[in-house]
């Protein structure tokens, strides 16, 4: 009997175990789950869904993907090397060496889908948009923000940067690479991740920014910044400018004068009197000319401050020779854009300040290069005098600012262009005045497709460019996460 | 028969159980003399048994001698048949020890049994009243199954066999011309040996030894040849010949007895077990004088790998059985006294009593769902009832580093750059210029920053008890500098353990064990950008310190940073490029403040109750805590040169750690085991044996961590290294995160054993994880095995070489659950106030399982001396865990988790023992070799191939191979480059550059196209020789380890041989290509790309090595007033045969940018017993 006894004992030692397996629910710790967020969205997630949108457009290192993932290419936004090193202005680094092979494979035209920089943009990108559509998924839901108490005009202001900041995004993706996924909600789940890795057709896409483009005007204010303690928000003149960069590059001409007359009207931006005063860390804001710009800013959390000083310090972005020579006799761009000299390994334009000390925004769209797609725009619609007028209001300036140094600007430095009626004469003087206006800023690829000249450039100067390079390829990497649902552009 | 009555039974039982405690003192003392003896596996528990059955035999045999003696003169006389001696007797409930006592008192009989299948402690009943001894022997024949077989005046009592008589008699002549005398001792202690059977071959004529172990016996001529046998002992043959005295030693034949080995819940006998199981010998791995406990394993078992991450003190320890089954986690589990742990740098190898890995499905799938890496169980020394001992052991040891590369000197160094600017520049060469400068220095940067380390380690332990109480407790130290400068490489470790068994009845028994732990590891970079890969790079013209008049030198920094610095500017000139800049290593050892404190608490509590008369039904419940907490703290002192850098308020601090900055965190880990088991051990009829076990189990997790930093300390001495002193203003951080997990499991297993020759086990294991969704949560492991014993069945009785042979086979599915938690689940996380998603979660998500099958066959050859064994083993590891990353295009989101792809691991394992004694010269060897092949069979469509910085998982080839661009040569002159890039006009390729294979030939290196597997990092073969010797009061043990057809990327030796910054070199670097036809492996010494930048074959080597990783002379001083000291000195890793030219071939990295390297050590130790 004693025996019976102790096998109950352990039947019910056994039995009462087997409550333990409901303590195997275990909640997640620090993480929320989709409903959770759901349920109860307060003004600070809303604001902040916007905030972080912006993150991908900064040149802090490894903002987007952390620890020095340079074979993803996700240190730095890599628009300097698709656009700059791409193009014929800038080296790798002052000397050749063996360091991320990954840039002289841009440079030289060598690369594959399987070179970081493509990734790395498309990283960026659309980690952008994934934000943006979280932040607009938000903010276009009455319920949710009748519930979390957000002020109505704030509403507005918040949507139209979130909706620019999309377009911008995609305007970026569809330069580079053309017809590209289009995702305009957060997936539910990750099926769903991999059955919109789909690309759209470039009309689709050119249509979506248009879209978001026209929406963020809707809802903008005129003013030049929007909110004075956050002076890097998106703006009205912002949207604008875009839409008129948008038609630019779908030479729609009349349309670009248009929105450039438009812009005009908001009576914000004017030419800085000095070249540098856009790219100084000490004056941001409180000039004319900047139109986008990302802020940098020291002892922030995140760290948000230009990064781009540590690779100029380790000897990247050199110019090339054809890039130095591309300037006029003491043009005081120049020295600005770089110091030309592999003693001195410096660019003032992407540190934002002259010395080491300041470190300036990452500007993506000011007022001279919005005269200078003006002056494309009559050039094309047969004004050339008008054209004429705005390069010599470039040059003009160029030639009354300081110089890095101090010295004296020589008389007789960049001369106006005399009148002309000879159009390809003047689109010359047009393609070297943005070179030299824009070097550096990474414009020059984009422009040299727009143009159709990359390839004549680029074979000149012994790069291996192929007509197929006037797209870049889809980024491996995201072709072979998608299964290979992502198509790759011919060529590659 | 007057005497023989008078000599009471009892008496005789009472005296001999004062011999036998006075035996088991003496036995007990020397067993803690370590040297007594070759120790081989498990080597405490087999002496235990033997102990036993030596005693009972001593108990015996010494009635039986002085039965023998009484009746000696009468016995010859009498003659008659079994038959006709009548008797009466009533045996009731007596052992059969105490029955063959009794009837050997009321008969003139001696009684004997040399079968040790024959169990003494049975209890027998028999009454007959006035029938004859063939009646009384054929019912308890029946009864017991036992044969009796008389000769003469001696009744031999063994196991009843299918064929023959149950009781047989027989009569030797009395026509013996030779009388033969000697004595039988034992080679353990040279003590006579009473019991032996001594026996005239080819009859059953013979006789035993007395209690000296002396015997005298009369044999029939010269060539009689004599057999000495005693259980526990080889069985020895000797031919008479012309001697009269013949003396022997008989040695112990330690693997015919039955080990007890642990094996997942319960014990089995060795030779019933039927899975991969490997034992590891303890006492042997203690003679390696490692610190941590995995390291143990190293070189000793046959397909398990042991590998140091790096040789800095304290770094971890890598353990994989059986290759890499998975993607993920590939780290064995381990059971510390029946708790899981997965971390086992707590313990202290002194305290290890037995290690024993289960390598297939076999035997871990009653560890089901987190086995799939493997199992290594680890039991821990408890106390001995007896006197009191208590040991003391103490060495120390010198460190050193070996085989460091040729550096270049100052002068050769400049050299080197001078021509790779004239390689890649016109005009004026700076280097030129500089040669014989006055402030150049001419530093060897290794010799800089190794120094000799050393060690130290001191045990103290205290063991014993009585019969119903015993306890061991222990406390040890251990502690070693490494062989960085500046004495910041530190790893010690304080253990403290007691164990505590209590009998509290013959049916119930409680014990519990406690482990304290306390270490503290003072970490350096031992590994990527490391110190040791900082020194290689240095400039040599460079030196370590200042010169005073240096206007940024100063006191508490002395240490030269940037080359050249000059304080007007931040890189001006060409100063600071023309010698790469990389750290100063010293002032790096200077300043590493990096102290990572360990607390743990780790123990469990048990207790065992046996059901049933027989006591064959036993529950037992262990409950295991493993606490610990964790101290991390690491001040980072500005130093360096100023750069000019850093935001407005650092402005002016040196460019290291800017600002200076404290980051402290404290974090905890609970993880609580409660299992239960019933386990029933039975053998029915002598032919059937049943183990059967059924049990639950239920763990759980919680894990919390606090951290915060602060920045910018105006004071930096160790007394304000505190939060508080920190500024508050900027850069004051805090975190805190926490995660838990549970797992609930059934588990059964049973084994049957058919006539000890046919064995079969099943195991059964389901687990259920909060890891995975409640749908998917329950997973099943199932396992089954069988086994024949060959060498049981008659038609090999007649080999006589072939002592043991057992065939294997197995067949089971073991699981892997070690995921993230939480994967199963789509989280969003707001970091930052970023609110983002975090990860997708696949509610689909379950268990990685593994499929095994092992077949292996076990010989024992020649008496056991020789034992083989040889295994086959095949694992598919499916469903695995795979982190599938979504396409970038939803952002950048962390991997889902889905169950994709499969690994095949599959290769055979062979280890060998040997093991002899001439004398007084004992000696044993073990090797064991293992080849390994892996390759991935699957993986999921979104994913075809993983890839690392230098590494691709892709079908058809082995985890994480190394995937690159192959070399074919260097470029001799530009027709050779035109013609093999012909696709690729305009490149910058030179002659002297690398010269890769166009795979598919269309003159363009490019990198979808002409990339290729170039090495894998798994090894194809692994192995490890040790061996054990003794002569008299010297004993000697060696072990030697290594691997085969392994590739390692040696990051090094590209930055130190091959690239294109002005970094120092190698000597090699004078085989560089000099002019067409100069070299044809070694590129140009250039500043322009020289192929060098590419992944490729060239640092792809060979890592294959043999090491010698230890070697130990022990020394006995002769045991004063029961003292016993032993000397010894051991040498670590004394030479290394391997072509690679990294600093250790050993090393766990993929990428070896520079590994703090293994170091050459020399101990000297003393153990004292009393």
């Amino acid at each position: 009997m004693k025996n019976i006894y102790n096998i109950i004992i352990v039947m019910f030692v056994f039995t009462t175990l087997i409550s333990c397996v409901d303590q195997l629910t275990k909640e997640p710790i620090g993480l929320l789950t989709i409903d959770q967020i759901d349920a109860s969205p307060t003004v600070t997630t809303i604001e902040s869904s916007v905030l972080s949108s912006y993150d991908p457009l900064k040149s802090t290192l490894n903002s987007i993907v952390p620890g020095w993932r340079w074979d993803l290419g996700t240190v730095f936004r890599n628009d300097i090397v698709l656009q700059d090193m791409a193009s014929n202005d800038m080296d790798k680094k002052w000397n050749p060496d063996g360091d991320q092979p990954w840039m002289d494979e841009i440079v030289e035209f060598t690369f594959t889908s399987e070179n970081q920089a493509f990734n790395g943009i498309w990283v960026y990108d659309y980690e952008g948009i994934s934000r943006v559509n979280l932040a607009i998924g938000f903010l276009e839901d009455d319920q949710v923000v009748s519930d979390s108490g957000l002020d109505p005009e704030r509403r507005k202001q918040l949507l139209a940067e979130a909706y620019f900041l999309r377009a911008f995004y995609y305007f970026d993706l569809v330069n580079n690479f053309g017809d590209v996924p289009l995702v305009l909600s957060p997936p539910e789940s990750f099926e769903e991740a991999f059955s919109v890795s789909v690309r759209a057709p470039v009309d689709e896409v050119w249509a979506q920014i248009n879209t978001d483009l026209t929406d963020a005007k809707a809802t903008a204010s005129n003013d030049k910044y929007p909110d004075v303690s956050e002076p890097w928000r998106v703006s009205k003149g912002a949207i604008i400018a875009l839409q008129a960069k948008v038609a630019l590059f779908n030479e729609e001409w009349s349309l670009v004068l248009s929105l450039i007359t438009e812009l005009d009207g908001l009576g914000n931006y004017s030419l800085n009197a000095d070249y540098f005063d856009s790219f100084d860390a000490n004056i941001k804001f409180t000039d004319n000319e900047v139109i986008f710009a990302y802020d940098h800013r020291s002892n922030e959390t995140p760290n948000n401050v230009n990064g781009l000083r540590s690779p100029v310090g380790w000897g990247f972005f050199a110019p090339t020779a054809d890039f130095v020579a591309a300037f006029e006799p003491n043009d005081p761009r120049l020295l600005f854009t770089t110091t030309a000299d592999p003693g001195n390994k410096f660019s003032p334009k992407i540190v934002g300040s002259t010395d080491w000390i300041d470190f300036g925004n990452k500007i993506y769209i000011r007022y001279a290069d919005v005269l200078l797609w003006k002056a494309e725009a009559l050039l094309e619609t047969a004004d050339l005098p008008g054209a004429i007028a705005i390069i010599n209001q470039i040059r003009n300036r160029a030639r009354t600012s300081a110089t890095i140094d101090g010295s004296a600007i020589p008389p007789g430095t960049l001369p106006d262009r005399g009148s002309s009626t000879n159009a390809s004469e003047v689109k010359d003087w047009l393609v070297s005045e943005r070179r030299v206006e824009l070097g550096f800023e990474a414009q020059r690829f984009n422009d040299l497709k727009r143009w159709g000249t990359a390839k004549s450039v680029l074979t000149a100067l012994g790069r291996n460019y192929q007509d197929h390079n006037n797209l870049y390829p889809i980024p491996q990497l995201d072709i072979d996460k998608s299964g290979g649902s992502i198509t790759q552009n011919p060529g590659y | 028969m007057q005497l023989v009555r008078n000599f009471h039974p009892t008496k005789t039982m009472s005296w001999g159980r004062v011999m036998l405690s006075t035996v088991k003192i003496y036995m007990l003392m020397q067993t803690n003399c370590f040297t007594k003896t070759l120790k081989i596996m498990n080597y405490n528990l087999l002496r235990k048994i033997l102990q036993m059955s030596k005693h009972t035999f001593y108990g015996i045999c010494l009635q039986m001698v002085l039965v023998g003696m009484l009746m000696a003169s009468e016995s010859e006389a009498q003659r008659q048949s079994l038959d006709n001696i009548y008797i009466s007797v009533d045996i009731d409930n007596l052992t059969l020890e105490d029955a063959l006592l009794l009837l050997s008192d009321e008969t003139d009989f001696n009684f004997s049994y040399n079968d040790h299948r024959v169990n003494e402690k049975k209890i027998v009943s028999a009454r007959v009243k006035n029938k004859s001894m063939t009646v009384l022997l054929k019912k308890m024949s029946k009864a017991y199954d036992l044969k009796f077989k008389r000769i003469n005046e001696n009744i031999y009592v063994s196991k009843r066999e299918k064929s023959g008589a149950d009781v047989e008699e027989e009569f030797t002549g009395f026509f013996q011309e030779l009388a033969i005398t000697g004595k039988i001792t034992s080679s353990e202690d040279n003590e006579g040996l009473p019991g032996v059977n001594v026996i005239v071959k080819g009859t059953s004529q013979g006789t035993i030894t007395d209690v000296e172990g002396n015997y005298s016996i009369e044999v029939p001529g010269e060539e009689t040849v004599l057999v000495f046998s005693f259980v526990g002992f080889l069985k020895e043959e000797v031919t008479v010949g012309n001697q009269t005295i013949i003396d022997f030693v008989l040695t112990p034949d330690l693997t015919a007895l039955d080990e007890i080995v642990v094996v997942g819940y319960s014990s089995r006998k060795k030779s019933t077990i039927t899975g991969a199981v490997s034992i590891v010998d303890v006492e042997s791995v203690k003679k390696n004088r490692i610190p941590n406990v995995a390291q143990a394993l190293q070189g000793q078992i046959a397909g398990v790998q042991v590998t140091s991450s790096t040789g800095a003190p304290g770094d971890p320890v890598q353990i994989r059985i059986r290759g890499e089954g998975t993607i993920g986690n590939n780290n064995p589990l381990y059971i510390v006294d029946g708790i899981p742990s997965r971390d086992i740098t707590f313990l202290n190898p002194a305290d290890i009593k037995s290690m024993t890995v289960l390598k297939d499905a076999a035997a871990a799938a009653i560890y089901g769902s987190r086995a799939s890496g493997g199992v290594v169980l680890i039991t821990t020394l408890s106390g001995v009832k007896g006197k009191t001992s208590f040991g003391v052991d103490y060495f120390t040891g010198i460190h050193s580093v070996s085989d460091l590369p040729d550096m270049l000197n100052a002068d050769q160094y400049m050299k080197t750059l001078e021509k790779a600017w004239n390689n890649t520049f016109t005009g004026a060469n700076p280097y030129t210029a500089d040669m014989g400068r006055s402030d150049f220095s001419d530093t060897n940067w290794l010799d800089e920053l190794f120094e000799t380390g050393k060690s130290h380690n001191l045990q103290i332990s205290a063991s014993g008890g009585n019969d119903k109480v015993q306890f061991l407790t222990s406390l040890s130290y251990y502690g070693l500098d490494g062989i960085v400068v500046n004495d910041n490489d530190k790893y010690q470790r304080l253990t403290y353990r007691t164990n505590i068994n209590i009998d509290i009845s013959d049916r119930f028994r409680i014990g519990t064990n406690l482990q304290l732990s306390h270490s503290t590891q003072d970490k350096i970079a031992s590994k990527g950008e490391s110190l040791i890969r900082f020194a290689l790079l240095r400039a040599p013209v460079l030196s370590v310190f200042k010169d005073v008049s240096d206007p940024t030198y100063s006191e508490r920094d002395p240490f030269t940073d940037m080359p050249f610095f000059t304080p007007t500017g931040y890189d001006q000139g060409l100063q600071r490029t023309m010698y790469e800049m990389v750290g100063n290593p010293i002032a790096q050892a200077f300043f590493t403040d990096d102290v990572r404190k360990i607390y743990t608490t780790f123990g469990n509590v048990y207790a065992e109750y046996s059901f049933l008369k027989d006591k064959s039904l036993k529950f037992r419940t262990n409950l295991g805590i493993d606490l610990s907490f964790f101290h991390n703290k690491a001040f980072n002192e500005n130093y360096g040169d100023d750069d000019g850098g850093g935001s407005a308020i650092d402005q002016g601090l040196g460019r290291r750690n800017r600002p200076n900055n404290l980051n402290e965190s404290y974090g905890q880990a609970l993880t609580t085991t409660f299992n239960n088991t019933l386990n029933y051990v039975k053998t029915i009829n002598d032919r059937h044996s049943l183990n059967l076990l059924v049990g639950t189990e239920y763990i759980s997790n919680f894990e919390s961590s606090i951290g915060a930093s602060r920045a910018r300390y105006s004071v930096t001495t160790p007394e304000f290294r505190y939060l508080d002193n920190g500024g508050s203003d900027l850069d004051v951080w805090n975190s805190g995160t926490a995660s838990e997990w549970g797992l609930f499991s059934y588990f059964s297993s049973a084994s049957y054993v058919l006539d000890s020759k046919y064995l079969v086990t099943g195991n059964f294991r389901a687990d259920a994880s909060s890891r995975f969704s409640e749908s998917n949560r329950w997973g099943y492991f199932p396992s089954i095995s069988a086994g024949w014993i060959v060498s049981e069945e008659s038609f090999l009785s007649d080999v006589d070489w072939l002592t043991n042979l057992k065939l294997r086979a197995s067949w089971g599915k073991l699981g892997n659950q070690e995921i993230d938690n939480y994967t199963y689940l789509t989280l969003i996380s707001q970091v930052n106030e970023v609110v983002k998603v975090d990860r997708y979660g696949n509610p689909d998500l379950k268990w990685e399982t593994s499929t095994q099958s092992n077949i292996g066959a076990d010989f024992g050859l020649f008496n056991n001396k020789l034992g083989i064994s040889v295994e086959y083993f095949n694992i598919l590891t499916s469903d695995i865990l795979l982190p599938i990353s979504l396409p970038s295009v939803v952002g950048n989101v962390q991997p889902t988790i889905l169950n994709a792809g499969e690994v095949r691991n599959k290769g055979f394992e062979f280890t060998l023992n040997y093991r002899n004694s001439e004398n007084d010269f004992k000696y044993s060897i073990n090797a064991n070799l293992a080849t390994l092949t892996n390759n991935v069979e699957k993986l999921h469509p979104n994913l075809p191939n993983i890839s690392g910085n230098v590494t691709r998982t892709e079908v058809g080839h082995p985890l994480n191979a190394y995937y690159g661009y192959s070399v074919i040569g260097i470029y001799q002159n530009q027709a050779e480059i035109d013609s093999h890039l012909s696709g690729t006009p305009g490149n910058n390729v030179q002659p002297g550059d690398i010269k890769f294979n166009d795979i598919n030939g269309d003159g363009i290196i490019s990198a979808d196209q002409d990339r290729d597997f170039i090495g894998s990092p798994i090894p194809d073969l692994t192995y490890g020789i040790s061996g054990l010797a003794s002569y008299k009061k010297f004993d000697f043990s060696i072990l030697f380890q290594g691997v085969g057809g392994v590739e390692r990327y040696n990051d090094g030796k590209k930055i130190v041989d091959y690239d294109t910054r002005p970094f120092n070199y190698t000597t090699a670097i004078f085989g560089a290509w000099d002019g067409e036809g100069s070299s044809n492996t070694r590129p140009r010494v250039t500043f322009a790309d020289n192929g060098s930048s590419k992944i490729s074959s060239i640092f792809a080597e060979d890592a294959s090595y043999f090491r010698l990783k230890n070697i130990e002379f022990g020394y006995t001083i002769e045991s004063f007033k029961g003292i016993g000291i032993r000397l010894y000195v051991s040498g670590q890793n004394l030479f290394t045969v391997t072509n690679y030219t990294g600093l250790d071939p050993e090393t766990t990295d993929l990428l070896d940018k520079g590994t703090y390297p293994g170091s050459k050590a020399y101990l000297l130790g003393i153990n004292v017993n009393f």
